[in-house]
């Protein structure tokens, strides 16, 4: 007879509210676990669908992720000219936050070259790639937009030609994606004023440096700070090439700093994710004590509840293993059917979260594993309370 | 042959002056179909008793003999507990105890599976057993849903249901009005008949000692005096 499964039955609804209780605490653990993972590959996402062997940027710099990295664009032609480098790309990204499909949101402009460079819009789900050199925009579907609806960026309407589906940054803000030279323009853009200013105040350094202001007006164009500034340059090798090679002529005789993708992915990851990923991690095993710690006080109080037929069981000589497998088989159910209800409970709502939660089977089943083991070790509380219960306290003495 | 053969069986809690005896020299015999009841105030031991009789509590010293096998001498158990018990003692309580998320039917064909019969057979036997009983009728119903006599009968019914030479019955008419009380015991003298199993019962419930065949008085842990309804027995501690 198995009296776990009769004691269920007999308690069906206490069970199933205990099983969804610690149902949706572990729905938090896995929740946790696909935002961890998520959190990883939306950082490293715009990296490895960049289609580049190599990420190049400033000198001395981390960029074009980690810290900013200011080049000029037509350095990329020098780049393209290294032997062994099949295609090299100027490359613009930042993040803004405007008001955009009706609401204030945070989106990263990825500024490419549209006529075959490297870091535009990989598949595109809905409408078509960029053709036009001017006012086209890839956006996102998380940005809300649709084919066809404009979005006003700085003095500009870019058209939303082409929808992307997870194309987003480190954060895990959409992307949107313009030529290289509206991107530009949308960085480097100042308002009206701004620019007045900029001006005054060039020509004031300049007529005390004895200029007139004839010479200034003349003058003027030549100094203004240049806005033809890329972050990185994105190169793809030819097969076969060495990228040590590469890498080495680069820094040699540019003066730049060259990382392959998966060293941008490392510094990505090693930087700034890698403290929100242990923040993740610690916050994810601490849950898992958690429902452990949980589901033991549970099986504990369950079998305190059931203490006096326990005591009765021994008195009319039930041997350890039944006691033992009565509270270890309820330890069990009560892991298992709360992990289902997690699992259903993420499968149905993980595409509505606001950041990408990423499920992995191995994740799952790995924390399927922790928890059936957590129940187990869970459950040796109770049968520990069980095997010290007297049979005598069946009979009152 | 006796059922069960109690001899100078003592049990001390603690040790030198903090010593308590709750069992003193302790001997008796219960031969088989005899009703036998232990009467006596709180502390007197009665309980204890009925623990070391059932090897919940190792006596300290004496013999207990149970169907001609020494079960337990001076200090040394000479069986497995559990499976003793299992075969050998039917228990009866007060609060009768039954296992409240199983059926009256479950309850009884419990104690038979955990003795080794098969399901099928078990609840086979568990339901005449509760026809024996004249509670067949609720044989699918749960403890909570049973009157305290109907509870009774079902805890009467898994004492017998791996038929035991020995029955203990702790209170067994206690948690009962007079009419059920009476029915209980008119219970047990059938089992005790129709069974051929001795059964010792404490109770404090003297509107049922004219049921039993002897009666055992406890007083400080010995045996001082038994008396029956149409004699009057005197057993002094055995030596």
């Amino acid at each position: 007879m198995d009296l776990a499964i009769k004691d269920v039955q007999r308690h069906l609804g206490k069970f199933a509210a205990t099983i969804v209780g610690v149902g949706l605490l572990l729905s938090i653990v896995l929740i946790m676990n696909g935002i961890y993972r998520g959190n990883i590959y939306e950082g490293v996402w715009l990296i490895e669908n960049s289609a580049a062997d190599l990420w190049v940027v400033e000198r001395n710099r981390g960029g074009p992720f980690n810290e900013q990295s200011r080049i000029p664009r037509e350095i990329y032609k020098s780049v393209a000219a290294i032997p062994g480098v099949a295609k090299a790309s100027p490359f613009v990204t930042f993040t803004v936050q405007r008001t955009t499909m009706g609401r204030d949101q945070q989106f990263t402009i990825i500024g490419y070259d549209i006529f075959g460079g490297l870091g535009g819009p990989g598949r595109i789900h809905d409408g078509r790639q960029i053709r036009q050199a001017h006012y086209e925009m890839v956006a996102d579907i998380k940005l809300g937009a649709q084919v066809g609806d404009r979005v006003r960026l700085g003095v500009h309407d870019y058209t939303v030609v082409g929808l992307t589906k997870g194309a987003v940054d480190l954060g895990g803000n959409p992307l949107a994606y313009l030529s290289l030279s509206d991107a530009q323009e949308v960085l480097y853009q100042q308002d009206n004023e701004a620019i007045r200013a900029s001006r005054a105040a060039t020509s004031q350094r300049l007529e005390r440096a004895g200029f007139t202001p004839d010479q200034v007006q003349k003058l003027l164009p030549l100094v203004s700070t240049g806005s033809d500034t890329i972050n990185a340059v994105l190169v793809q090798l030819e097969a076969g090439t060495d990228p040590a090679t590469v890498i080495r002529n680069a820094k040699d005789w540019l003066y730049l700093n060259v990382y392959t993708t998966a060293q941008e992915s490392d510094i990505v990851l090693g930087g700034r994710l890698m403290r929100m990923n242990m923040m993740l991690g610690t916050f994810r095993t601490l849950l898992v004590i958690v429902s452990i710690v949980i589901i033991a006080l549970l099986i504990y109080v369950l079998t305190v509840e059931k203490i006096k037929s326990i005591a009765t069981l021994k008195l009319i000589g039930a041997p350890n293993w039944v006691i033992v497998r009565l509270i270890m088989e309820q330890s069990l159910v009560l892991t298992v059917a709360s992990f289902a209800v997690a699992y259903v409970l993420v499968m149905l709502t993980y595409d509505k979260f606001p950041r990408t939660l990423f499920i992995l089977p191995a994740d799952t089943v790995m924390t399927f594993a922790v928890m059936l083991a957590g129940g187990v070790l869970a459950s040796l509380l109770g049968v520990w309370q069980a095997l010290r219960t007297p049979p005598s306290l069946a009979l009152g003495g | 042959m006796a059922v069960l053969s109690v001899e100078g069986l003592s049990k001390v809690f603690g040790a030198g002056e903090l010593a308590v005896t709750a069992l003193d020299q302790v001997g008796f015999t219960v031969e088989p179909g005899e009703l036998m009841a232990l009467l006596g105030p709180s502390g007197s031991g009665k309980t204890t008793l009925l623990l070391c009789i059932s090897l919940i509590l190792e006596p300290t010293f004496g013999r207990i003999v149970v169907n001609g096998h020494d079960v337990y001498r001076d200090g040394r158990t000479g069986v497995d507990v559990r499976r003793f018990r299992r075969e050998n003692i039917g228990f009866i309580f007060q609060s009768h105890n039954l296992i409240p998320f199983l059926s009256a039917l479950d309850n009884v064909a419990l104690a038979m599976q955990l003795n080794g019969v098969d399901k099928r057979t078990s609840r086979k036997r568990a339901r005449n057993l509760l026809e024996y009983l004249e509670i067949g009728h609720r044989a699918d119903a749960l403890p909570a849903n049973l009157s305290g006599g109907e509870q009774q009968r079902v805890s009467i019914g898994r004492a017998l249901a791996n038929e035991p030479p020995l029955i203990l019955a702790d209170e067994p008419t206690a948690s009962l009005d007079t009419v059920r009380g009476m029915k209980v015991m008119s219970l047990l003298r059938k089992i005790a008949r129709e069974k051929n199993s001795a059964v010792i019962a404490v109770t404090h419930d003297h509107r049922m000692i004219e049921g039993f065949d002897r009666v055992f008085q406890m007083n400080d842990g010995r045996l001082s005096s038994t008396g029956d309804a149409g004699r009057t027995i005197t057993l002094a501690p055995t030596s």
